[in-house]
């Protein structure tokens, strides 16, 4: 049958579908009326926020096995606030999991990415859109999904953070 | 315009869109570094999780996301449970002043969960649901999983890693 092929596709990924943990999360109006987010309430402790990247996934493969259909994933964007007192550091991993089979754990391997805010400019107190780009992007199987994951190190301070939302890039073949 | 009609489409739900009631849950990492879950209290208790299916839906007949099947994964550990068992829901949304109206799917568990025992053991599983008769999802329409996990008398805990839906695409 037919044929879709757009490099344009894009996946917002509301606050609510972050996971959270360590640290005491509510969710909250954003800095801007009528906007929401995920708030982190300032504490001297470290604190991870993953964010599962829900884009669509596809079980077909090409003559060498790999996939080739479906969400061909490029970039994600993170929107972000720090609202008082700069952290110690935020670090982006993203993670690809490899789901198990039945009986079998999952398997996470990093991907290799760059960040358009280094770590300093990252963590300034400020309205921030952090950009993660995939190195080698690929399509996405029905077996695996993507996670990107931000440590935040909030030192002495504390540090207040409202996470507003991302918004996955991909090319979508279908 | 031209036509998609893809029998391989999937979609990953994460745990943070799983709808929890009974138990105390929280967000945790999962047992492999760098995963997530969503995981519950061990108490005398039986919780239900509602698993929203969370994919294209479309007004005109025969397209969108015809729904095939759903897989989840998810860990035990301790103990094994009492009970776990999963109705597949069709939910037909109301119209204004009327409630929505849910119809139980037939389905059938995958030969490693369609015996009871199979889906409370201490163990990694991926429980794959397959509906008897595949449906077009209609914009006034959605689906939800839900999972009843009963850990009475015993201290065996549930983590809930994902849900993948199957569906063909056609637009």
């Amino acid at each position: 049958m037919g044929y879709v092929h757009d490099t344009n596709f894009s996946q917002w990924i509301p606050p609510t579908a972050f996971h959270p943990v360590t640290g005491t999360f509510t969710f909250t109006a954003g800095g801007v009326t009528d906007t929401i987010s995920l708030h982190r309430a300032a504490a001297n402790q470290t604190s991870v926020i993953t964010i599962p990247i829900i884009v669509p996934s596809n079980s077909a493969v090409d003559v060498a096995g790999l996939p080739n259909k479906g969400a061909l994933l490029k970039s994600i964007e993170v929107d972000y606030e720090i609202t008082i007192a700069e952290p110690t550091s935020i670090t982006w991993t993203l993670n690809k999991v490899k789901r198990g089979a039945d009986g079998a754990v999952a398997v996470v391997s990093a991907i290799t990415k760059t960040d358009t805010l280094a770590a300093a400019a990252a963590k300034t107190v400020d309205q921030h859109k952090q950009t993660i780009t995939i190195t080698t992007p690929a399509y996405v199987e029905n077996d695996e999904y993507y996670l990107l994951q931000a440590s935040i190190v909030a030192g002495a301070g504390g540090t207040v953070n409202d996470f507003l939302g991302a918004v996955a890039n991909y090319t979508f073949k279908a | 315009m031209g036509m998609v009609h893809d029998t391989h489409m999937s979609q990953y739900i994460p745990p943070t869109l799983f709808h929890p009631v009974t138990g105390t849950w929280t967000h945790a990492a999962g047992q492999v570094a760098g995963t997530i879950c969503r995981t519950v209290n061990d108490a005398d208790q039986t919780s239900t999780i509602n698993i929203p299916i969370v994919i294209p839906s479309n007004s005109a007949g025969l397209k969108g996301a015809y729904l095939k099947s759903v897989e989840i994964d998810f860990e035990i550990t301790g103990a094994a449970l009492t009970a776990l068992a999963a109705i597949f829901n069709k939910v037909a949304r109301g119209a204004d002043t009327a409630v929505a109206v849910v119809a139980a799917q037939t389905f059938t568990y995958d030969s490693g969960h369609d015996a009871a025992e199979e889906r409370v053991d201490v163990a990694q599983h991926k429980m794959t649901l397959t509906l008897d008769t595949p449906f077009w999802m209609d914009n006034d329409a959605y689906a939800l999983i839900e999972l009843t996990v009963d850990q009475a008398g015993d201290t065996g805990v549930i983590e809930l890693l994902a849900a993948v839906a199957n569906y063909d695409l056609r637009a």
